[in-house]
């Protein structure tokens, strides 16, 4: 922005005191509406949260309803998912979420190399996550189908819905790695990231109780 | 070896460590004030709970139907 003196001539004073002001009232803007998009994206997370919770009542009252689970095909009872690989792709994403926290205190702390080591971290652990997701899809138990019984029209529409999620999730974290070290973000005002954070939290709170309820259940 | 077994090793193993790391990043989050920061012990306190289910069923407490 191109500041003139009185003289006409540009002043590199005036045009300093322009750009503080500028960057000054966008802190009172980020300061005045933080709280307010935070507590928008929390309530997009419970928005989110009434979609898997429609779902999986959904998924309860056909267990319920059914005489026998897994249901019986063709004469034979669809087989149980594999626990111990479930168990280890669980761990894989409960690990992400760890390692995106360590992200996030490492931009608190103004580490940026270290921030981009758990960020990029965090993006591998959810790909392997969602690869091991495709393993499953691939493996799965015979006579387990989209469209074949309500086991696996549950089974693929939740789990998918939620693959879904964590694809979602690594492109932003795809997004906020770059914007992060294109200098989006700086020490005091980093929003992007604490809702990226929340996130994948949430990503990783809902596979708990899909975990339990198709593979320990 | 059963592959199974591998699995399950390695996933009792993790869940240990991430399980722990979790809880210490819970403990840290403790004292922290604000919306952001409830929300993340919310979620926090969870996923510890995610890595004690998965430590019972790497051990075959959870999860076991072979009967």
């Amino acid at each position: 922005m191109a500041v003139e003196s009185t003289f006409g001539q540009p002043s590199p004073l005036l045009e300093r005191a322009a750009v503080e002001a500028r960057y000054h009232n966008v802190d009172a803007l980020y300061e005045e509406t933080r709280d307010m998009r935070l507590f928008g994206f929390i309530l997009f997370l419970l928005a989110d949260c009434v979609l898997f919770s429609s779902f999986i009542f959904a998924y309860l009252f056909l267990r319920a309803s059914a005489p026998t689970w897994p249901p019986v095909v063709n004469g034979t009872q669809i087989g149980r998912l594999d626990v111990a690989f479930g168990a280890l792709n669980s761990i894989v994403l409960f690990g992400s979420g760890v390692t995106m926290h360590f992200a996030l205190e490492s931009w608190k702390n103004l580490k940026t190399r270290a921030f981009n080591v758990w960020i990029v971290t965090t993006t591998l652990l959810g790909i392997a996550f969602l690869l091991g997701q495709a393993h499953e899809y691939t493996s799965a138990p015979a006579g387990l189908t989209w469209s074949g019984n309500a086991f696996g029209a549950t089974y693929f529409t939740l789990t998918g819905l939620h693959g879904f999620h964590v694809f979602a999730g690594v492109c932003y974290l795809i997004v906020l790695t770059i914007q992060a070290n294109r200098g989006v973000y700086t020490g005091s005002k980093y929003f992007g990231l604490t809702a990226g954070t929340l996130y994948w939290h949430f990503v990783d709170v809902i596979w708990v109780l899909l975990f339990v309820l198709f593979y320990l259940w | 070896m059963d592959i199974a077994i591998v699995e399950r090793g390695i996933a009792l193993i993790a869940s240990i460590i991430v399980g722990a790391t979790a809880s210490w990043q819970l403990k840290n989050e403790l004292s922290t004030r604000g919306l952001d920061a409830t929300a993340t012990k919310v979620l926090l306190g969870l996923l510890v709970i995610g890595c004690f289910v998965v430590f019972f069923a790497s051990i075959n407490v959870l999860g076991n139907f072979a009967s």
